[in-house]
């Protein structure tokens, strides 16, 4: 708590400070006159006569003698109001602390565990969660205070034990409307951070059930705690009025109370006696109002989703980008063009500059580029170059945080128009119908709760009249332009009901309804397989061909680029840095950037990979026969997600398993190692049979294998140094002191090339390829025989993938571990497998040495899923697509 | 009640997902097989509630010695509840209860002897009245200003109705009626009961006869009726009305706010969609899938808030008379009362389900 308070100060600004702040000195003050109550009051809050032996007036108005007035009863207001604040304090923190204790573990169990435990829980909780929460109270409140005999009078406290029992009676009767709130909350939140991938990670090394729970759950489920605690104090001084209000709550002459006060004087406020009830109120309007801000404002800046976005990339990447580029960014080269052309976009010294919560930062800098109709020009980077704002930014599709500067002008028919600084109003015609988008993630860019026809037709009706049936007619005519099959079914189809390809094809039909003279092209094949990926280019160049607008594509893969574009504008930290044609660009690139992009991009074909593994090997991981299936929900068939898969790594032997989504690939990779139980089959490693072993059986044999995961930002705990984290598999496997622990580490770090110094640091203080060696070197800690990866590099940016690779390779030379390598990408594949498997839909298509399966694919779907790669060489690529002529249409 | 936003993010993680595309489905559709599972779970639910109401009463104690503890003496008392059944062992005492429940007999109160199906049927339709009166306060309230709010993130309209939901958050319900029964009623304003005890009288031989005071009236077809009842609707509406309001104000900013930081929101606007509709057709109607949801769990809140509304302004309702029964210790009437409550519970939250079955097609389809 003491770490945690002065973070959230600092990370609030302006008005969410203030509200933090004045909650606290709110809740402070109360405290405070809890504490110092007998000394502050006035009078006793049952005295109704003063010291002088004189009955005090009833219903008397505020007075000298009486600042607040005096209640019905004859007591003085003012000495109610402040004892009435520490019964409130004794019943909010009695009933946060219990409900707490009981709630969260209850939480934690049932979420971690899951199974028949957590339905029943789930369904007793949901019933006490739907129930009105202040009935349940009054009647356990009264249970609580009838004297009981037997069993039960002997669990529960005694009611005639005077004040103290009056309010450990209200707080439990509070406590139990509670526990299903921090149950609900906590269960939600352990399902969501049980499935990281740094749970998976500490399963993987051994570690047991209550230090996941402890260490990896519960330390990442307890930011939500601070926020549903406040909302329960509150919740908590509401009941205990509620109660008392209605006659249930502490008897009166054991505590002053605001809700009893309340009751009395609500026959008062008929005869215009104000000051009996309004007192009481207001300190009950007060104390829940302090609290409330104090949750509130935490919940707003806490909640990432509230947060007014950074840069997107963090100084650690940028500097790993920078080492790994191994220059500073020099004068751009344009490479001159020949013609004259007449562009239809053209940008002209743009810069964008964002607000943020931790100041300006410049996204792109006088940025200008232009693009001719009928052309293809792609804006390629890697992350953070700005290549994405710059193009938003023609639209005015920026948040408004962003403040743009320069020119970008839009020619149709001669006529030029200046589209920066134009309100939305004079932007508005513009957008869908001159100049269109395509998005990455054609999931999120369509409104799921539409379907796609009136979705289409709302970008038709907002240029022009048209009526219901014509745009619902050229909706069909356009899903059928853009290769969807069945478009007269599939217009009322919602999103949900479409594949990816399909999604994406939708997304293109939506931007080309309008006959626009420039297509931006936003990663429009990023979130797809390599053979939808394909497919989507063919659609998007046939579409250029045929209406002949310009298109700006914005990529990071080169072989996208060496496959579409005319031209190549390349991006680097906000700045344009070279531009030429693309066959000039990839054959003589002229900016050092660009040069090292290119030898960091993988070539599918021109690896040279290592050769087979001899016969003799020893065999580390042998897979036979492998099934696993999953369970379908309520009248859902099961889904077999792998299907009698065999294969075998040898010592030294790196294999390659590839395959597109949902090929299962990665459940191989998860079978292997026990994170998931085959259904048949089985899977021994090193000799020993894993599969059927429970997690005890396994522990012992946990250090024979290491696994690396996708995205390095998931699998390490945010919450735990990187020391921790690369020292837990010893500490959970090993019986090394904490000193051989610390020194291990540090020669972990140096072979993974980071200085021993990092051990201190927090993930999030590391650059994403930082952060993939960290994991590389938790994987290596126990000299395992078996490494799985799974898809280790596919978060990273090129530049550094190349690096992470590099390191890899020599690691795997060196320790001679064999290696199970699962990835999407088979230029990856090439540079690094000894053999390579390939999967689809849960069975083995093929598998062999590198070369022959890369090189002289024996299986029809391998041979599609390598023509569908686009290499990073425009002439190659080419000739490739030439070459595969009809092998990939109509698989989206 | 404020945490429903934090409850909201996720309210079912492991609730029927849509169909992943290309999946074979079943003989039924999944609409259909959706709605019958939810189905299945109200009587489930229905009991765990039953059950648990049946258990808590039975740990207080007999309902004879509470309700009758004083006045009469053990014989008497250990005669009647002979007689009630209530010397059997208590799971066939559980039986008998859960048989009489099924067949609609929900017994006789103690002190007053009144058939607890009447009390349903009077002081339901009093609370019903209440709790249609304050949605329509609650609705009208808070989701036009949960808009505005939304709209203008983090500015001056946006911070004064923030805290103007908190306070309203903030201070209880009988408070609230308090200073509304101080403001009101040096101007003469109704400030207790369903109407002038005339009025009452004169629509108890209404025929067909409601229960529904606002009903009654309309049928009378006398204007003084109606607007007497009417009267004396505000200030219970604008209590109740203005609590739940402020939580869907809440509700509706939130859930705007995130759907507007949403892709497809960038989307519609860059093909050109104007902004009015953006903000009214994506953004808007999008959010209210999860507010639909929570809704469902303010019911239970409304309920709970109408007990203490009910019994400041003397709303002759079903939280009224379960508080009487309560400080007289008739449990057979809590139980009979709280057993409906539960009922009602149930089968909105089913309802609220089917709403949003509607509203968001990856549940329809």
């Amino acid at each position: 708590m003491k770490r945690f308070v002065p973070s959230v100060v600092r990370q609030s600004h302006g008005l969410q400070r203030f509200m933090l702040l004045l909650g606290f000195v709110i809740i402070a003050a109360f405290v405070l006159i809890a504490i110092f109550a007998p000394w502050l009051a006035p009078y006793g809050f049952n005295d109704n006569r003063g010291s002088d032996g004189v009955l005090f007036a009833t219903q008397q108005a505020p007075s000298s003698a009486h600042w607040l007035g005096t209640t019905v009863g004859g007591t003085d207001v003012l000495s109610r109001v402040i004892f009435g604040a520490r019964t409130a304090i004794e019943v909010i923190v009695l009933a946060v602390i219990l409900s707490a204790v009981i709630g969260i573990p209850l939480g934690l169990i049932s979420g971690y565990l899951g199974g028949w435990l957590d339905r029943l829980l789930v369904l007793i909780m949901d019933a006490l969660y739907a129930f009105p929460s202040l009935l349940l109270a009054i009647v356990v409140s009264i249970v609580l205070t009838t004297k009981h005999e037997g069993f039960v009078g002997w669990i529960l406290p005694d009611p005639s034990g005077g004040a103290l029992s009056g309010i450990l009676a209200a707080a439990i009767s509070i406590t139990v409307i509670f526990i299903p709130q921090y149950y609900r909350v906590i269960r939600n939140a352990t399902i969501a951070v049980k499935v990281e991938p740094y749970v998976d990670a500490a399963r993987v090394v051994g570690v047991r059930t209550p230090r996941i729970l402890g260490r990896h759950i519960f330390s990442n489920v307890a930011q939500n705690l601070p926020i549903i605690g406040t909302l329960n104090a509150s919740e908590a001084v509401l009941t205990l009025a509620g109660l008392g209000f209605l006659g249930f709550g502490i008897e009166p002459s054991d505590a002053a109370e605001w809700g009893f006060d309340l009751n009395k004087a609500l026959p008062d406020a008929t005869n215009g006696i104000w000051w009996t009830g309004t007192f009481p109120g207001l300190a009950i309007v007060l104390i829940v109002l302090g609290v409330t801000l104090v949750g509130e404002s935490l919940n707003d800046i806490l909640n990432p989703l509230l947060r007014t976005r950074g840069g997107e990339t963090t100084t650690a990447d940028e500097e790993e980008l920078a080492e790994a580029i191994g220059t500073g960014v020099e004068e751009p080269v344009v490479a001159a063009s020949g013609e004259r052309r007449v562009a239809a976009l053209s940008l002209s010294d743009l810069s964008v500059t964002f607000r943020t919560d931790s100041g300006l930062v410049r996204a792109v800098r006088d940025v200008s580029f232009d693009v001719a109709p009928g052309e293809v020009l792609a804006v390629v980077g890697e992350s953070g170059s700005g290549k994405s704002v710059s193009s938003r930014a023609v639209l005015g599709l920026l948040p408004n945080t962003a403040s743009v500067e320069g020119e970008a002008t839009l020619t149709k028919d001669g006529k030029e128009q200046q589209l920066i600084g134009l309100p939305t109003s004079k932007l508005r015609p513009i957008r869908g119908d001159q100049v269109s988008m395509v998005f990455q993630e054609p999931s999120t860019a369509l409104n799921p709760v539409y379907t796609v026809g009136w979705q289409i037709a709302e970008g038709l009706q907002a240029h022009g009249e048209v009526s219901k049936k014509d745009a619902r007619a050229r909706a069909i005519e356009l899903l059928d332009l853009v290769g969807l099959p069945d478009p007269e079914q599939r217009v009322d189809y919602y999103p949900h009901q479409l594949s990816g390809g399909q999604k994406q094809r939708v997304v293109i039909a939506m931007a080309i309804a309008c006959d626009p003279d420039v297509i931006i092209a936003d990663e429009p094949t990023t979130a797809l397989d390599v053979t939808v990926q394909a497919a989507i280019l063919e659609l998007l160049l046939s579409l250029r061909d045929r209406i002949g607008t310009a298109i700006v594509l914005i990529t990071h893969n080169m072989g996208v680029v060496a496959d579409m574009a005319d031209r190549v504008v390349v991006m680097y930290r906000g700045q344009v840095v070279e531009e030429a044609p693309s066959s000039q660009l990839f054959s003589s690139p002229r900016h050092p950037y660009t040069r090292a992009l290119l030898d960091a991009v993988p070539h599918l074909g021109r690896e040279n990979g290592p050769q087979p593994v001899a016969e003799s090997a020893e065999v580390v991981l042998d897979v036979d026969d492998l099934v696993v299936e999953f369970a379908g929900r309520l009248g859902q068939p099961t889904f077999r997600a792998v299907d009698h898969v065999s294969l075998q790594v040898r010592r030294g032997e790196v294999l390659g398993l590839v395959g597109e989504s949902g090929s299962g690939k990665t459940t191989v990779g998860r079978a292997t190692v026990g994170l998931q139980q085959p259904t048949g089959g089985r899977v021994s490693v090193s000799g020993t049979e894993i599969s059927g072993l429970s997690d005890q059986q396994l522990r012992p044999l946990r250090s024979r294998f290491g696994f690396v995961f996708q995205d390095p930002a998931a699998s390490l705990n945010p919450r735990m140094s990187i020391g921790d984290c690369i020292g837990e598999p010893l500490r959970v496997q090993t019986e090394m002191s904490d000193r051989e622990v610390e020194a291990k580490v540090r020669e972990l770090l140096e072979s993974v090339e980071l200085p021993g110094s990092y051990a201190e640091r927090f993930p999030h203080e590391l650059s994403g390829g930082q952060r993939q060696r960290v994991s590389l070197a938790r994987s290596l800690s126990l000299d395992p025989d078996l490494l799985i990866a799974d898809e280790p590099t596919s978060a990273l940016d090129v530049s550094v993938q190349a690096r992470v690779l590099e390191l890899f390779t020599e690691l795997q030379q060196r320790l001679q571990f064999a290696c199970l390598f699962i990835s999407h990408d088979l230029a990856v594949v090439d540079s690094l497998a000894n053999r390579v498997a390939v999967m689809q839909h849960g069975k083995l298509v093929e598998v062999g040495p590198r070369e022959q399966v890369l090189g002289s694919p024996q299986e029809e779907y391998t041979q599609r899923l390598i023509a569908a790669v686009p290499v990073p060489d425009p002439e190659e690529q080419r000739r490739r697509r030439e070459q595969r002529g009809h092998l990939l249409t109509d698989i989206s | 009640m404020a945490n429903a936003e934090i409850l909201a993010a996720e309210p079912y993680p492991d609730a029927p997902h849509p169909d992943e595309p290309g999946r074979k489905r079943g003989p039924l559709s999944p609409l259909a097989r959706y709605l019958l599972t939810r189905l299945a779970l109200v009587p489930v639910m229905m009991w765990v509630l039953i059950t648990m109401v049946f258990i808590l009463m039975r740990v207080i104690g007999d309902p004879i010695t509470a309700a009758q503890g004083g006045r009469l003496n053990a014989e008497q008392i250990a005669e009647r509840k002979e007689a009630a059944g209530l010397t059997a062992p208590l799971i066939n005492q559980y039986w008998d209860y859960l048989r009489n429940l099924l067949h609609g007999d929900l017994g006789v109160t103690l002190t007053d002897k009144r058939e607890i199906s009447d009390i349903l049927l009077q002081n339901g339709a009093a609370t019903l009245e209440l709790s249609f009166w304050s949605l329509i306060v609650a609705f009208g309230v808070g989701i036009p200003l949960g808009r505005v709010a939304a709209r203008y993130r983090d500015r001056w309209p946006d911070v004064a109705l923030r805290l103007f939901a908190i306070l309203f958050y903030a201070a209880p319900v009988f408070f609230v009626g308090l200073l509304l029964k101080l403001a009101f009623t040096p101007f003469g304003w109704p400030s207790s009961g369903r109407a002038t005890t005339s009025t009452e009288l004169a629509l108890q031989d209404v025929h067909p006869h409601t229960n529904i005071m606002i009903v009654d009236a309309l049928i009378s077809g006398d204007g003084y009726y109606i607007r007497d009842v009417l009267q004396h609707a505000v200030l219970p509406a604008i209590a109740l009305g203005l609590l739940t309001g402020g939580v869907f104000l809440r509700l509706v900013r939130v859930n705007l706010l995130q759907t507007l930081r949403a892709d497809y929101v960038t989307a519609a606007r860059a093909r050109g969609v104007s902004e009015r509709r953006v903000l009214r057709k994506h953004a808007f109607r999008t959010a209210l899938v999860p507010v639909v949801t929570v809704m469902g769990m303010q019911i239970a809140i409304l309920l709970a808030g109408a007990v203490l509304t009910e019994t400041t302004f003397e709303w002759k309702g079903l939280g009224y008379q379960l508080a009487q029964y309560l400080i007289d210790r008739d449990f057979v009437a809590v139980q009979g009362i709280v057993t409906l409550i539960a009922l009602v519970v149930c089968i909105s939250s089913f309802l609220i389900d089917v709403i949003v079955a509607f509203v968001d097609p990856r549940v329809r389809f």
